[in-house]
């Protein structure tokens, strides 16, 4: 971070000075002649109002692992404190979530052990068969919790999602933005961000702290993760958390026609009450449809066996024969014993007729990127230490799809799991950060500390120039959403994207200005875009091979001698940024990884 | 424009807790809801779902204020 620090500090002085400095540009806005850079600041940073909390485990985000790990939390006994970016059921992508998988043992066509099988050969062996199998094994449980609660009664989960919470009076704090994660001595200690509406900074002292911050995009038109911006994965990273799967793709398709229109592109989705589905193991949402596009020109076609794929092409992602839409149904990577194992069930159909089960892609014409930036679910994000959602952090967890779990491996296997692995995630990790702050002690946080933390946090709400982080945020969605840099890739672009992407990183992220406390925000997320592209593109470069949603153009093939492994990002002490290889199926402690 | 208006608004403020992106405010003058920061809207009608009173419509276009090069 020294380095950084001082080579922002260099940037904005050279760029005052290029500007005609400080005076000249205050000159320019009191003028009334329109300067472009000019900060014209709405809100004084000094008079911002100053909170402490505090308790045992922090739950931050309030999507569907945030609910589950502050219930689980304090019915173990803890004492829980929610805080989110948005408002409880009501950010991130659970909102939009409307299928949960449920493993039902009294009716499931497979084991256990043949599910996780099955999710592993379409994974090509990039999950970890031990998140896979515990996703099913406790799926049922949580769903029938959220039937408790009244979820699959509505299409909107405020209500039931606030049930649990006010039923066992847990603090709950709405449109909070946190910014740090505060790590002392080695262990969490808390985190600190501010207020949307109220003129506040929060510090939350904490003995353990659960990321539930979902994962995040570049704010892609046509998907809704626009408030996603791998907030909890950064922040991680930030304090030394190790963090992997960046170089994994979701392949959503988006419309042509009103392309931003989220709600337009699922054909009314979202006003459909959630349901629950059985065993179905796909390959799906690779780059295989974006290649086409790419190869062959837009549009994108998706959907179901038959629809739109009377031109297939020859070379692109490997899809295992078995899970192959579009090949003859022998499958050629089965069993030793050559039998077809069952793929599941088919799944129900949700909701009614009329109310809307299409999702992007299905009717219309389609084209490719509308997730740009988003990995495979729960493919990113902190890497696990074991099958506890512990990060490398003592004290600090991750679940859903902050934590880089691995359960569906790195491309989407089992339908309606993303939902059902952020609810188990995020149980197992409220019990176990329970279990933790038992034995720590509330953290003390040095006044330098917080000083230091307050200073960077409203850093651009004080200058008098800069960049609008709409303006950094837009210049990085051209170097990182064309289809020709991270969806089909090669080593040549990926380099000159990120050199583009280091340019922002050391110039434009220091001089970042916010007029107010929503601009405040999109500061900080276009700071974590920043990173998460860095991360993308230099992860891309290194894996050598193509497998599951990461496609390289110079490199089509499998790689399985070099390439069975996890890139693991992390900061080195000089705040460099390092990439270890983790042997798939296996855990950092196991001390199969070396560093690349 | 994404969220075409908001009327008949009762300034219940539902709509400015939901929006996940910060669309929306409350106007400190007349309490009532107000499309505030109309370019970080991602057309995901949350904000319509949620309203008590049906007072908000939403248009699938989108345009963004035309942003100052290097601005």
């Amino acid at each position: 971070m020294t380095n950084v620090n001082t080579k922002n500090e260099m940037s904005r002085r050279k760029f005052m000075g290029l500007a005609g400095g400080a005076i000249g540009m205050a000159t320019l806005a009191s003028m009334g002649i329109p300067g472009w850079a000019a900060n014209k600041i709405k809100i004084d940073p000094e008079s911002l109002e100053y909170l402490e909390k505090e308790t045992d485990v922090l739950v931050i985000g309030g999507g569907m692992a945030g609910l589950f790990a502050a219930v689980k939390a304090h019915d173990a006994g803890a004492k829980a404190l929610m805080v989110s970016k948005g408002r409880l059921g009501s950010s991130g992508q659970t909102p939009f979530a409307k299928g949960i998988f449920a493993y039902d043992p009294s009716t499931a066509a497979m084991t256990l052990d043949e599910f996780t099988a099955t999710v592993s050969r379409s994974a090509l062996g990039s999950n970890n068969s031990v998140y896979t199998k515990q996703m099913a094994e406790h799926s049922l449980a949580r769903v029938n919790e959220l039937k408790d609660w009244g979820f699959f009664d509505s299409a909107l989960y405020n209500k039931s999602f606030s049930k649990p919470i006010n039923e066992r009076n847990i603090p709950l704090l709405e449109r909070i933005v946190i910014t740090n994660l505060i790590k002392e001595n080695g262990k969490i200690a808390g985190a600190a961000g501010f207020s949307l509406d109220e003129e506040k900074v929060y510090i939350f002292k904490a003995k353990s702290v659960i990321l539930c911050t979902g994962a995040g995009g570049f704010k892609p038109n046509g998907f809704p993760i626009c408030d996603l911006t791998h907030d909890g994965t950064i922040m991680a990273y930030n304090i030394g958390a190790k963090v992997t799967g960046k170089e994994w793709n979701d392949g959503h398709p988006g419309q042509a026609t009103n392309a931003a229109a989220c709600y337009d592109g699922w054909h009314g989705m979202f006003e459909r009450k959630p349901s629950v589905n059985g065993i179905e193991v796909h390959h799906d949402l690779g780059v295989d449809l974006n290649y086409m596009a790419y190869t062959n020109g837009n549009p994108v076609q998706m959907g179901p066996p038959g629809a739109g794929e009377s031109n297939p092409i020859s070379g692109g992602p490997y899809i295992p024969a078995e899970f192959n839409r579009m090949s003859s149904d022998k499958p050629k990577d089965g069993p030793e014993d050559g039998k077809k194992p069952p793929r599941g069930e088919r799944p129900e159909k949700g909701g009614k007729p009329g109310e809307g089960d299409a999702p992007p892609g299905m009717g219309g014409t389609s084209v490719g990127g509308s997730s740009a930036g988003m990995s495979i679910h729960k493919s990113e994000g902190l890497v696990p230490i074991n099958d506890k959602c512990e990060s490398t952090i003592p004290g600090l967890y991750a679940a859903g799809d902050a934590l880089g779990s691995y359960m569906a491996g790195a491309i989407y296997t089992q339908i309606g799991s993303s939902l059902a692995g952020s609810a188990v995630q995020g149980a197992i990790a409220g019990e176990a950060a329970a279990v933790y702050s038992e034995s720590a002690n509330t953290p003390v946080i040095s006044k330098a500390k917080i000083k230091a933390l307050q200073e960077e946090m409203l850093a651009p709400l004080h200058r008098e120039a800069g960049y609008s982080p709409a303006w950094v945020t837009q210049t990085l969605q051209g170097i990182m959403i064309p289809n020709f840099v991270l969806y089909v890739k090669k080593e040549s672009m990926l380099k000159a994207a990120l050199a583009y992407v280091e340019e922002l990183r050391d110039h434009h992220a220091p001089m970042l200005r916010a007029a107010d406390l929503h601009e405040l925000r999109l500061v900080h997320e276009t700071k974590n875009m920043i990173a998460t592209a860095e991360m993308k593109l230099k992860a891309s470069i290194l894996r050598k091979e193509s497998r599951c949603s990461h496609y390289r153009l110079d490199y089509p093939e499998l790689d399985n001698e070099n390439w069975q492994a996890w890139i693991n990002i992390f900061k080195d002490e000089e705040g460099n940024m390092q990439f270890e290889k983790q042997a798939f199926n296996s855990w950092p402690n196991e001390n199969l990884f070396h560093q690349i | 424009m994404a969220i075409e208006n908001i009327n008949g608004c009762i300034g219940c403020g539902i709509c400015v807790q939901t929006c996940p992106t910060d669309v929306i405010r409350l106007d400190p003058k007349t309490k009532k809801a107000i499309i505030k920061y109309p370019a970080d809207c991602q057309i995901c009608h949350l904000c319509r779902m949620y309203c008590p009173v049906d007072a908000i419509s939403i248009t699938p276009e989108k345009s963004i204020p035309v942003i100052v090069s290097w601005g």
